[in-house]
């Protein structure tokens, strides 16, 4: 179990993370979704022992990550958002140093995984390629097979798709699964809300360095008020106020952004004549409409009022 | 919250074994060693050069300096060695640098080694690196020069191996220390020049400018040099200066490790 109690982390000025909370049990994916610089990078650090916190605390099975980094750190393995491999050395030898360095494994173990996640990840052919001659997709496959070999028992992912094409996204994902099937606690650290959506267990809403919510995708959706939501753009939204719509009872809320607005209702289908009526009476002219069901984006959207992608 | 720490999951082999420290310094140091063995060019083009500079430069000037007592080519073939060995032993702070701006090293930091053992292990790949780089430079001085004695040859070894511990671990500390690349170029060209040509290793002190020859006996290259020539050439061991080189890998590698603890984000380590 991982238990993060009020952490916090401060560069200089800037509070990267603020008084986070959330406990991660045994065996759950949980997926830490948030933009580019919410601090999700610094939590998984601060986890691995690499930052120490500024506030709070984090503990890892019982262990303090101050008090006893060493414990911590043979618990954890961490995929980066960007490869972290020595780029003169092959995937091979990259993987088989970094069992070396995180297990007791002998030759032929060490070998006996390794061969089966470079096959399982389709670079078992470019085994001996120096990963500074391989495509941007296939390091970061490298990377991810890293914890995929280590099989810790906590395995952090930063953006563990990040440059992969579907089938290879797809591949990664069944590995992950795979190894939380195996006893390992996964983290999964993303700003994909497909990724977050279909991996995670649990997604926690991580904004500005804050947790801003922590349930199942379906639970998160549960919170949005309405169930459905209607997009509508706009040719011109500059002088669109949500108050226009909000006056039926079946409209929970309105969010716009540019010339895109979001509706969050119930009974969408039988609102949106009247909603199509009322902004054409106002003068607007409405370029395309889209009625959907919430989605994890919607929710995101809810809860930092900023668009994920 | 767990009521106890646990290291155990079940998961067989995995990171929650202990490894002893020995078979981690080795590895992180091999690593070291590893990158140098995947471009083995650089080895033969530095052996070739070494090859000209003595059997070109060296050989002529020595034709052109006659002082009584003393082998001027002999004198500075030895020196070369020890002077491409303080060389090469500064490569690992370029290698840190590098592995700091690039984010490698968050990952080594999150690998399952203590701090402590993680520099010593770093330091020890820098030498070990720096030995193999020079080992076929030394056959060849030895080779020409017949020096054949096991312990002669042992002790010039060892002194070699001190000089590159320490200048690893004083690389570490420059890396560690200096933020912009630029500077830390120029620091560790500094030093090395220094370090060098303000030794004895390619000239004897008595021949060297006043203001040179007041340092240049606290050079660790000095030491290294004089202790290697002793052995090989004189057969006695030059205990001070050995003493010198020891007290200079103590240092370096203390301030190494010091400046790295510093320098690491809230300086966990164990």
């Amino acid at each position: 179990m991982i238990t993060f109690e009020r952490t916090g982390k401060r560069f200089g000025n800037l509070d990267a993370v603020k008084d986070f909370s959330i406990t991660i049990k045994d065996g759950e994916i949980l997926g830490l979704l948030g933009p580019n610089g919410a601090g999700k990078t610094t939590l998984m650090l601060m986890m691995g022992t690499v930052y120490r916190p500024t506030s709070g605390t984090i503990t890892v099975n019982g262990f303090d990550v101050v008090k006893h980094p060493n414990e911590v750190r043979r618990l954890i393995g961490i995929a980066f958002q960007d490869p972290r491999v020595d780029g003169i050395l092959s995937g091979f030898e990259v993987l088989n140093w970094h069992l070396k360095m995180t297990t007791t494994l002998d030759k032929d173990e060490r070998r006996n995984r390794v061969e089966d996640a470079l096959k399982a990840l389709d670079l078992w052919e470019s085994r001996k390629k120096r990963t500074w001659l391989m495509s941007g997709g296939m390091k970061k496959k490298v990377e991810d097979a890293k914890i995929l070999v280590q099989r810790p028992s906590i395995a952090v992912f930063d953006e563990p798709t990040a440059f992969l094409d579907v089938p290879s996204r797809l591949l990664v994902w069944k590995m992950i699964r795979r190894l939380r099937d195996e006893g390992s606690t996964v983290i999964v650290a993303t700003n994909m809300m497909d990724e977050a959506e279909r991996l995670s267990e649990r997604v926690a809403i991580v904004n500005k360095g804050k947790l801003v919510a922590s349930e199942t995708p379906e639970q998160l959706k549960g919170t949005v008020k309405g169930g459905e939501v209607l997009e509508l753009t706009l040719n011109d939204g500059s002088e669109f106020r949500p108050d226009m719509l909000t006056k039926f009872p079946e409209v929970h809320d309105v969010k716009k952004q540019d010339n895109k607005i979001l509706v969050f209702l119930n009974s969408g289908t039988l609102l949106l004549p009247k909603i199509v009526d009322t902004l054409s009476t106002q003068g607007f002219k409405i370029e395309s409409v889209k009625l959907k069901e919430v989605s994890l984006e919607d929710v995101f959207l809810t809860y930092t009022g900023q668009r994920l992608e | 919250m767990s009521s106890s720490p646990t290291l155990d999951n079940g998961l067989s082999k995995t990171a929650t074994a202990a490894e002893p420290p020995t078979h981690l310094i080795l590895q992180t140091a091999l690593r070291d060693v590893s990158v140098l063995f995947r471009t083995p060019w650089i080895i033969i083009t530095r052996a070739l050069a070494f090859i000209i500079q003595l059997f070109v430069f060296a050989f002529l000037i020595s034709g052109l300096i006659h002082i009584p007592g003393l082998n001027f080519f002999e004198y500075y073939a030895v020196g070369s060695v020890v002077a491409t060995i303080a060389s090469i032993s500064f490569v690992i702070g370029y290698d840190i640098f590098e592995e700091a701006e690039e984010g490698v090293l968050d990952y080594l930091l999150t690998l399952p080694i203590p701090r402590r053992q993680f520099i010593i292990g770093r330091a020890l790949g820098g030498a070990m690196r720096a030995i193999i780089y020079t080992i076929p430079m030394f056959l060849i001085v030895a080779f020409v020069w017949g020096f054949t004695q096991p312990f002669s040859i042992l002790t010039a070894l060892v002194s070699l191996f001190l000089l590159a511990f320490g200048v690893t671990g004083m690389s570490i500390t420059v890396a560690v220390s200096v933020k912009s690349a630029n500077r830390f170029d120029v620091v560790l060209a500094l030093l090395e020049l220094a370090m060098s040509r303000g030794s004895t290793a390619l000239y004897p002190i008595t021949f060297m400018p006043f203001y040179v020859s007041l340092f240049a006996p606290f050079s660790p290259v000095s030491f290294a040099a004089d202790t290697a020539r002793m052995s090989l050439v004189g057969f006695t061991l030059d205990l001070p200066a050995l003493a010198g080189l020891i007290a200079f890998v103590v240092i370096f590698l203390g301030l190494g490790a010091a400046f790295y603890f510093r320098r690491l984000e809230g300086g966990i380590y164990g």
